[in-house]
């Protein structure tokens, strides 16, 4: 019975239903909410990256009108240790005088307005002892981390693969740092009530913030709740508790007020991470013909002082082609610099630009049609344990993609397509990206009224959640989208898991799955225990659902409304918990598969100016069961966008004495413009994966990958040159 | 809070007369420069005169000269008939400056005047900018440069003057029309910049509460050909890594009159005056194109950042050349 059946309501392009809410402003986000009494706090950023501060002179920050408190490290409350979720979080501000990156929190002002705040904490005096910066990965002095993770993996014997491999490419790959920039800015209005705690706050996993905020503030867990329906964006900055949290937190205690911090622009820059940069070391093995025998792919990218992250972008080149022999390997370099952080697609984005890149290289090399030696290599079951996957549509991916594109019109000679000034360009990259599912809950709970709501902790953070999981309900409950509620972001709800790892649809879309089959089941059980009802002893396996009734399959006159059942029974509600946790791949004896994709696009190169201008896109996906094709094309949609961002434009500029971000604004870091942005056309292939029940995969970041290395074969097919660092710029391009 | 005062005068007179009196104090006009620089922290004044209000908005023909009022929108100029056909690089160049939220409140005048996008400059947290703090040294010759100048360019500042309609405007010798207590004076907009030399922080001949009251674009004759040409990273809205504007008028294959100008090249909008020099009476070849490009490119100070502009300002302006003649 819990099987999909309502092809008419999944899948299709159903609108948002946050939608009016949004376009109505009467969405709340985090900056919207304002609370009687409320007062505004301003950062302080350290202004060296490496020493101690020696002296604060805050008297005339204090004087300054409207000025209602200043915290800095002598006045700050003593926090508790920040426990790591998934992942390690920022330890707590203002515990000590130590400066480990430029822009470090050194202080919080707390005003009755605003401008008052940030006026007076332009007032308060620093002197630092200054240390040396260590700001280069290749400086010697700096902490290298050798399989940080425990994940390096190797099979088969690499080096004497590669020693008789007949044809060899070894070249390195390096992506700069980009910065994730959601446009809303990160606030965290704070108000406590007594021992417990409020937060309005921008974050992508509100359990997250819970956890780490009842930690450090030494509370129950139960005592903070974390407010998160709407979001403006995240990309990844939301997925840890950055160090404005706890600020704003503190500085509402202090003044026992309701405190909003909202962070600017330069400060989202230094505030909530950003995507490392990296160095791909990449050696591959092949026959003559193309054939792939040997993959080594290394990658050292970078750390904070004090933080972690994972970014283990040698990966893919486990996972993404048939290799007998293959190893990865990574590294992380501790530098004096703001937290490096998960961004849209983190390791996979870098490390699928330097292996689709020296595939490309090794087609060239062998004189082979880049399209066909990627179908040559296609990984029929998993390389590595040699398990079928759960599904695995690239192949599919590469062919309707080629097909729409028209790459049988490519001239494969180099700079053979030229018009006017123009050298014409066609560029292809395939995409494997990871899997990934945490458990997750939700409640699911039928009103007198036969509609149905669902709540869980988790968050929407504008792909789409909202919507799915309301079609997903209605599905197998069988009711209309417009009959689901959707509750969302608020850790008083089942525990959820993050918006991020592009995880959330297989997560709590399982956990909806599970819970509107218990419900169901209770119905049934309930139905059962009424002799009049015409579902008396109807075995649960024989019900189905449709138009807010159970029925008996096969035979639709022979059923109740779930209203009809509540009521003979004297309910108002009847309600269900559902859990999900990931699969176990050897129960299950195949690989789950993330999403699997394939790029095709047209470059223009000015042959003078090396300006490279991107004139078609052909995107094509697989994500496995697509709930939302409108959703999911957006997602894709701005996945490419960012794609071409990291390719030709995004570049978090350090100042290389300094530690300092040149380029913290919108101003100066460049993303694409709508100009940029040529036709993109996206299409879903594959079929329902088979490693969760509702055969999704998450298709929240792949759009963004594989788009930088078919951009960068393009420009080699066009001029000749191989650029292998992005972003690429007219300087790189032209002679 | 650093408060100020806003004045909005309903004279020109009156307008003047509270700059003038008033070291600390700004003019505002569509105040996409001053009001930005304000929130970075880098201009402190403790007074705006608003002249927004005064009657010094609209473009008037005058023989073969159109007189733009400071308080013109750029959107304005833009959509000026006579301009369109008789100088179309100016419209073009106003164009593909900034976006059109933008054009719809940045005023002529204040085009003109607009500061450096230069990254150190606008951050007061950084301690050396001898732009803002004379004496204080120059970031950016050390640092990230990439959008500097390298033309009229010294150790002291590399800053770049970033205004695309400037660079059309030095082309065609406009005239500002500049207004103080004491009168009206004239200066030629190939005279009215400064060169950083050891005061970058003086960018033009404005001295403190003068007024730009109007601008006078005199017409190239009928049958001039001109072109805007503007090589940047992004497809539109962003500053210039090198442009160039020009205007032809052709003899058959000959040219026999050029005006050349350059920008995102200049701690100045850059006349090219050795390449018209080149270009006057010559055959409209490679050769020459190139050539012109040499003698406008000369003695560059580079940075790290900026060596790949020599070059490529040399084939914008060939690029220019070639479409603009062909
Ligand atoms: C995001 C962004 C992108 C941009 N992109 C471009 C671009 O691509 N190309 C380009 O050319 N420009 C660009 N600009 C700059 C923009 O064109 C200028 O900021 C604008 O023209 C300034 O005009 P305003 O009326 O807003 O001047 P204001 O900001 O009001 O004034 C600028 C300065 O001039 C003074 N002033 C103004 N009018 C007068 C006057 N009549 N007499 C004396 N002093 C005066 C003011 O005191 C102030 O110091 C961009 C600006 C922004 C913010
Ligand atoms: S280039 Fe000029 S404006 Fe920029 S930092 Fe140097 S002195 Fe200041």
């Amino acid at each position: 019975m819990t099987t999909i059946q309502q092809p008419r309501i999944l899948g299709a392009g159903v609108d948002r239903v946050d939608g009016p809410l949004k376009v109505t402003g009467q969405a709340r986000y985090p900056n919207d909410v304002n609370l009687p009494g409320m007062a505004y706090a301003a950062v302080v950023r350290s202004t060296i990256p490496s020493g101690r501060i020696t002296r604060m002179d805050t008297t005339a920050a204090e004087k300054s009108p409207g000025v209602l408190e200043v915290i800095t490290h002598e006045n700050a409350d003593h926090l508790g240790e920040a426990p790591a979720t998934f992942i390690k979080n920022p330890q707590p501000p203002l515990q000590d005088d130590a400066i480990r990156f430029y822009g470090q929190y050194i202080a919080v002002v707390v005003a009755d307005t605003q401008q008052n705040a940030t006026a007076a904490a332009g007032l308060i005096e620093v002197e630092y002892e200054r240390h040396e910066a260590i700001l280069d990965p290749h400086d010697p002095r700096a902490e290298r981390i050798k399989d940080p993770w425990g994940e390096d993996t190797a099979w088969g014997d690499v080096r004497t693969a590669l020693n008789r491999a007949p044809v060899m490419i070894d070249q390195t790959y390096t992506t700069s740092e980009n910065t994730n920039n959601p446009l809303g800015l990160f606030t965290t209005l704070a108000s406590w009530d007594g021992d417990t705690l409020t937060l309005h706050d921008s974050n992508q996993w509100p359990n997250m913030i819970q956890q780490v905020v009842a930690a450090m503030f030494g509370l129950p867990r139960d005592a903070v709740r974390v407010l998160t329906p709407f979001v403006g964006g995240g990309f990844g900055a939301g997925l840890r508790c950055w160090s404005h949290i706890p600020l704003a937190v503190m500085a509402a205690r202090h003044v026992g007020r309701p405190v909003k911090l909202e962070l600017t622009r330069p400060e989202m820059f230094t505030g909530l991470g950003h995507r490392t940069s990296s160095i791909n070391w990449i050696r591959l093995g092949a026959t003559r013909d193309g054939r792939l025998t040997a993959i080594e792919h290394e990658s050292l990218t970078t750390l904070p002082l004090d933080g972690d992250e994972y970014e283990p972008c040698s990966s893919v080149s486990t996972w993404s082609y048939a290799s007998p022999n293959v190893t990865a390997r990574d590294q992380q370099v501790r530098l004096n610099i703001p937290w490096t952080n998960f961004m849209r697609a983190p390791g996979d984005a870098q490390g699928n630009f330097a292996l689709e890149s020296a595939i490309d290289e090794l087609a060239w090399e062998v004189g082979l049609d880049p399209l066909e030696i990627r179908l040559l290599n296609y990984a029929e079951v998993d390389p590595k344990t040699g398990r079928p996957w759960s599904s695995n549509a690239l192949r599919r991916c590469l062919e309707v993609g080629a097909q729409r594109f028209g790459w049988s019109n490519r001239n494969p000679e180099i700079g053979s397509m030229r018009d006017g000034h123009e050298l014409v360009g066609y560029g292809v990259a395939g995409v494997s990206f990871f899997w990934y599912q945490q458990p997750c809950s939700a409640k699911v709970i039928v009103r007198g009224d036969g509609s149905a709501y669902v709540r869980s902790a988790v968050t929407d953070i504008g792909t789409g959640t909202y919507t799915i999981m309301a079609q997903l309900a209605a599905g197998l409950l069988g009711l209309e989208v417009d009959q689901v509620e959707m509750q969302l972001g608020d850790s008083s709800m089942p525990v959820g898991t993050a918006a991020g790892g592009s995880g959330l649809t297989a997560a709590l879309g399982s956990a909806v799955h599970d819970a509107c089959g218990r419900l169901i089941q209770k119905f049934v059980d309930l139905a059962g225990t009424d002799p009049f009802s015409p579902l008396a002893n109807v075995p649960f396996e024989d019900v189905a659902v449709s138009e807010g009734r159970l029925f008996r399959k096969g035979d639709p006159t022979r059923g109740e409304s779930l209203a009809r059942i509540l009521a003979v029974h004297g309910l108002t509600e009847l309600s269900a918990d559902g859990n999900s946790t990931p699969n176990s791949p050897d129960q299950l004896g195949m690989t789950p598969a993330g999403a699997r994709g394939a790029r095709f696009v047209e470059v223009r190169v000015d042959e003078d100016l090396g300006r490279v201008r991107v004139a078609r896109i052909v995107t094509v996906n697989d994500g496995g069961r697509i709930l939302n094709e409108k959703l999911a094309r957006s997602q894709i949609l701005g996945g490419t966008v960012g794609g071409v961002g990291m390719a030709l434009f995004e570049d978090t500029v350090t100042d290389k004495d300094t530690g300092r971000i040149a380029n913290a604004t919108f101003g100066d870091y460049l993303i694409p413009v709508n100009a940029d942005i040529p036709d993109v056309h996206v299409e879903f292939v594959g079929e329902p994966d088979a490693f969760n029940p509702i055969g999704v995969k998450g298709i929240g970041e792949i759009g963004l990958v594989g788009v930088a290395p078919a951009i960068a074969n393009g420009i080699f097919h066009a001029t000749g040159k191989r650029i292998r660092s992005l972003p690429i710029t007219m300087d790189e391009v032209m002679d | 809070m650093h408060e100020f005062r806003y004045e909005r005068p309903a004279t020109v007179a009156e307008a003047i007369r509270a700059v003038a009196h008033d070291p600390e104090a700004d003019f505002l006009a569509g105040g996409t420069t001053e009001v930005d620089l304000m929130k970075d922290g880098v201009f402190h004044p403790d007074l705006l005169v608003d002249i927004t209000r005064l009657p010094l908005r609209g473009v008037r023909r005058d023989g073969t000269m159109l007189q733009v009022g400071a308080l013109t929108t750029m959107e304005e100029l833009a959509s000026d008939r006579t301009l369109m056909e008789r100088a179309p690089f100016v419209v073009e160049a106003l164009l593909r400056g900034a976006s059109v939220q933008l054009r719809n409140m940045a005023t002529i005048g204040g085009n003109l005047l607009q500061r450096t996008r230069c990254r150190y400059f606008r951050d007061p947290a950084v301690p050396a900018c001898n732009k803002r703090e004379p004496g204080s040294g120059c970031e950016a010759v050390n640092s990230v440069a990439r959008m500097h100048a390298i033309l009229g360019a010294s150790p002291a500042c590399i800053a770049l003057h970033a205004s695309d309609l400037a660079v059309a405007l030095v082309a065609l010798d406009a005239v500002v029309h500049i207004q103080s207590e004491e009168g009206e004076r004239l200066v030629p907009l190939t005279q009215f910049y400064l060169m950083p030399g050891e005061t970058p922080d003086r960018e033009n001949v404005l001295r403190h509460g003068e007024l730009i009251t109007a601008v006078d674009i005199p017409l190239p004759p009928e049958g001039t050909r001109s072109i805007y040409l503007k090589i940047r990273d992004r497809a539109s809205y962003e500053f210039a890594l090198a442009s160039a504007a020009i205007a032809v008028i052709m003899d058959g294959p000959v040219i026999k009159e050029a005006r050349v100008a350059m920008g995102g090249v200049g701690t100045i909008p850059w006349r090219g005056f050795e390449a018209e020099e080149v270009l006057r009476e010559a055959p409209a070849t490679p050769d020459t194109f190139r050539s012109a490009a040499d003698g406008t490119i000369r003695d560059p100070f580079i940075v790290p950042g900026t060596a790949f502009k020599v070059e490529l300002a040399k084939r914008t302006l060939i690029r220019a050349l070639t479409e603009v003649t062909s």
